[in-house]
């Protein structure tokens, strides 16, 4: 399948189409599939990614990388604590030949914005981006520009190095339709990428361009409805539900998921079982993604923290508790 | 010893300030004491906690703790010769050992090693040299009222013990510097020989303080209660009196001669007395009144204030207070906290194993890997995997039949959760998995994947999963055909699985 023929597909199609991109993003990133899926996930479910690591683990290469394979049009801002929000959405300026004022669009007029180290600007920055985030619109001086679909933020901090940093509040977290925590490779794949590069068959740079395009903005957009197709039984809405308001009931915790948590775990496991080649979901593929979805949409109680527990710990307790559905 | 040189005042007291007493003489002789513990156990501690930390093992320190009786006699010997104002040094006690360390001690460290009283008895066989069958004889008088409380203060000491390790410890893990990273959990997880030593060495320290206070007040319990049983106070004043006297060329029968004087009827005087001769019946009770016979002593006791006294009289909490701090101290020769020291003993007992079925659950609920478990530790098959009723009583005797009748009925979603719960319950029977009740189709299949990889049943699993699977949540039945098949392969598989696990 070309990039020309990508209106719609068939449920094969899709998975086909998912599944190439994927290989082509995972020959850049060595040794982290479970990342490049949960990004693709969140791709085609038009949802927004949070992701927390270290620097120097391919973050910046993942998004250049899902740019060239897509064909969509990519920005990058770095985040800095002098940041304005005009530096981000735009400003009008006067344009003294003409006589006239003009907008100047910021970068996030794109398709793919890489946020880098986010928690790096004031609030006022980071609310003026998540207010694009959610509206997927943006107003200059009275004047309200749409973005062309898909958008996506691909944002990124870092779990180190929290001097100085403004933390996203719990209201603007739960706008990010994913956190995705990326780790350093395992032992076998990172000396696997380091023969490669000594090889010569991955560049040392962060470059994407010896990939090739499997799809334009059109095929994302067809791979998203394909995902909306995907059955959902009812009896899953309830194990979502049961799933979510127990993060709610549990002592641990003084924050759980909230409805926009459910709606967002409902729609990625729809992507993830398209993804993983069928038209229908199992409960499998909601646990597959509880995770990314509710990781930081919960917050832990003091007296847990203390105890050492963790959302990890405690989101894998409640996936073993929560029956699993009943038909 | 010279019993003049008695370096405290007999009395009979409550058993609090008989504890209190023990306390003072901690504070007074704790260098001499510490001297003692320290030579006495510094060695055998050294060693087996080194072989403890080499081997990562705990028993060496579990032994160490057993011989506790052992290491508290020199203490008692020490503060026994005290309180006459003789005190011998280390070297001293180590070279008499033999003659007050071995008697009695093999019952202190086998049936009688968890006695509460363990440090008041201790003078028992140490002290009084009580042998064989009159030991228990002993013991049970020393432990009649008026009420000793050593088994509450050897609860209180061990708490205290507990307490101080583990205050110390915490102490000195917030003076690590913060560029460590010192991680309290992780830390402890580690169990490096570090970790053990220091843990250890932090437990060590602290005896060294709580084993010589706890055998002062053992040993101060133990001088009231025999003030109390035998009249010790009057018995060494009578004493003292009858030296001075024979002194001062009188004798101690002239002491005893004023006292039964003094305590006869009084008689009519025949005739006035010589001026010069001083009254007898005067001069006893001058003598009983004064400061070296029966000293005087000042005494506190709380009472509650009037206006909580008028106050609602019947509110419990008013009772309870009173019952505690409202009656007169040792006025009928009882402890004003009347409830019995075994009570308090066996409630702290309680406590005890309380808290360690507490810690025990904890474990059990955290330990990774440990959940689906039994109290055994066997994997426990959850009433509900998958959704589907796994209980054995809720399949149908027959199932074949009872899956015909499903698929005459055109369920063949209910034919297939019938024959995947049969499945189920009969895989789990065969080989036990720590399932859950969160447990989907495909984590069961998964699991058994690990366990009987290549067996001719995770074939039919796999196919019998997806058949249900689509049937179940993509509403895309199976026909009745391949729901027969699984059947009739199930029918092959099943007869060994059931046999039992293997």
């Amino acid at each position: 399948m070309t990039t020309d023929t990508l209106g719609e597909m068939t449920p094969e199609q899709a998975t086909a189409l998912a599944g190439r991109i994927e290989a082509q993003l995972n020959q850049v990133l060595i040794g982290q599939p479970a990342i490049t899926r949960q990004v693709m996930i969140a791709l085609i479910t038009g949802g927004h990614v949070l992701i927390e690591g270290v620097p120097g683990l391919g973050k910046t290469l993942l998004a250049r990388s899902l740019a060239r394979v897509l064909e969509l049009d990519f920005q990058r801002i770095q985040f800095t604590p002098d940041l304005m929000p005009s530096d981000v959405t735009g400003h009008v300026l006067f344009d003294s030949q003409t006589g006239d004022f003009r907008v100047r669009k910021g970068p996030a007029f794109t398709n793919l914005l890489l946020a880098d180290e986010i928690n790096r600007a004031p609030a006022k920055t980071q609310a003026a981006l998540l207010e694009v985030m959610q509206e997927r619109r943006i107003t200059i001086e009275g004047e309200s520009f749409e973005l062309a679909p898909p958008f996506v933020v691909l944002a990124t901090q870092n779990p180190l190095d929290q001097e100085g940093t403004y933390p996203l509040p719990e209201a603007e977290l739960d706008r990010f339709l994913f956190k995705i925590l990326i780790d350093y490779p395992s032992h076998e794949d990172e000396a696997r990428m380091m023969e490669m590069v000594l090889d010569g068959r991955l560049p040392d740079s962060l470059d994407a361009a010896q990939l090739t395009p499997e799809a334009n903005a059109e095929g994302i957009l067809a791979l998203g409805r394909q995902a909306d197709a995907v059955i959902l039984d009812r009896a899953l809405v309830d194990y979502i539900l049961r799933l979510v308001r127990a993060t709610r009931d549990h002592p641990s915790l003084v924050q759980g998921g909230g409805p926009r948590a459910s709606i967002a775990l409902a729609r990625t496991a729809k992507t993830q079982a398209l993804l993983a080649g069928r038209d229908f979901v199992i409960p499998d593929d909601v646990k597959q993604v509880a995770a990314p979805v509710l990781r930081h949409r919960l917050r832990l109680g003091v007296d847990a923290d203390i105890e050492g527990q963790t959302v990890e710990s405690l989101l894998e307790q409640l996936l073993e508790q929560v029956e699993a559905p009943r038909q | 010893m010279d019993l003049n040189r008695l370096n405290a005042r007999l009395a009979p007291r409550s058993s609090w300030q008989a504890v209190d007493v023990g306390t003072r003489f901690y504070r007074r002789w704790w260098r001499q004491a510490s001297l003692v513990w320290l030579v006495f156990t510094a060695v055998p501690f050294a060693l087996l906690a080194g072989y403890a930390a080499a081997t990562r093992s705990a028993w060496p320190l579990f032994l160490f703790w057993w011989l506790k009786p052992l290491w508290e006699r020199p203490l008692l010997a020490f503060y026994s010769r005290a309180l006459f104002d003789d005190y011998p040094g280390p070297l001293a006690l180590l070279r008499a050992f033999p003659k007050y360390g071995f008697n009695g001690l093999a019952a202190q460290l086998t049936w009688r090693r968890f006695s509460p009283s363990r440090g008041f008895l201790t003078g028992v066989w140490q002290l009084e040299g009580t042998r064989g069958a009159r030991v228990s004889g002993r013991i049970a008088v020393m432990l009649r009222p008026p009420g000793q409380r050593a088994g509450t203060l050897t609860l209180t000491v061990l708490g205290l013990e507990h307490a101080m390790t583990v205050a110390l410890v915490v102490l000195a893990m917030t003076l690590v510097p913060w560029q460590f990273n010192l991680e309290w959990s992780v830390w402890f997880q580690e169990q490096s020989h570090l970790q053990w030593g220091f843990v250890n060495l932090a437990w060590y320290l602290v005896l060294m303080v709580t084993e010589p206070l706890y055998m002062a007040t053992s040993f101060a319990l133990y001088l009231n209660q025999r003030t109390w049983l035998e009249g010790w106070d009057l018995q060494l004043g009578l004493t003292r009196i009858g030296e001075r006297r024979r002194r001062a060329g009188g004798g101690a029968a002239l002491a005893l001669l004023l006292v039964l004087f003094a305590a006869a009827p009084h008689p009519v005087d025949a005739q006035a007395p010589p001026p010069e001769q001083a009254d007898p019946k005067q001069q006893a009770i001058e003598l009983l009144a004064s400061d070296t016979f029966m000293p005087f002593e000042e005494r506190q006791d709380r009472r509650l204030r009037e206006s909580l006294r008028d106050d609602d009289g019947d509110s419990w909490w008013q009772d309870l207070l009173r019952r505690l701090l409202d009656r007169e101290p040792d006025g009928d020769g009882r402890d004003p906290l009347k409830v019995p020291d075994g009570l308090i003993t066996g409630l702290g007992y309680l406590l005890l194993a309380l808290l360690l079925v507490v810690i025990l659950m904890m474990v059990r609920r955290y330990l990774p890997g440990m959940g689906g478990r039994g109290p055994d530790g066997k994997p426990v098959m959850p009433v509900r995997v998958a959704g589907l009723d796994t209980r054995a009583e809720s399949l149908p005797a027959d199932l074949e039949q009872a899956l015909d009748q499903e698929l005459a009925r055109g369920d063949v979603r209910a034919a297939l959760a019938l024959l995947l719960r049969d499945g189920l319950v009969t895989l789990f029977h065969y080989r036990p998995l720590p399932l859950t009740a969160g447990a989907t189709e495909q984590d069961c299949l998964r699991a058994y994947q690990r366990e009987l990889d290549g067996a001719p049943v995770i074939a039919w699993l796999t196919a019998l999963i997806n058949a249900w699977t689509r049937t179940a949540w993509a509403h895309r039945p199976s026909d009745e055909q391949a729901v027969r098949e699984l059947m009739a392969r199930w029918r092959a598989l099943r007869p060994p699985l059931a046999g039992g696990p293997r």
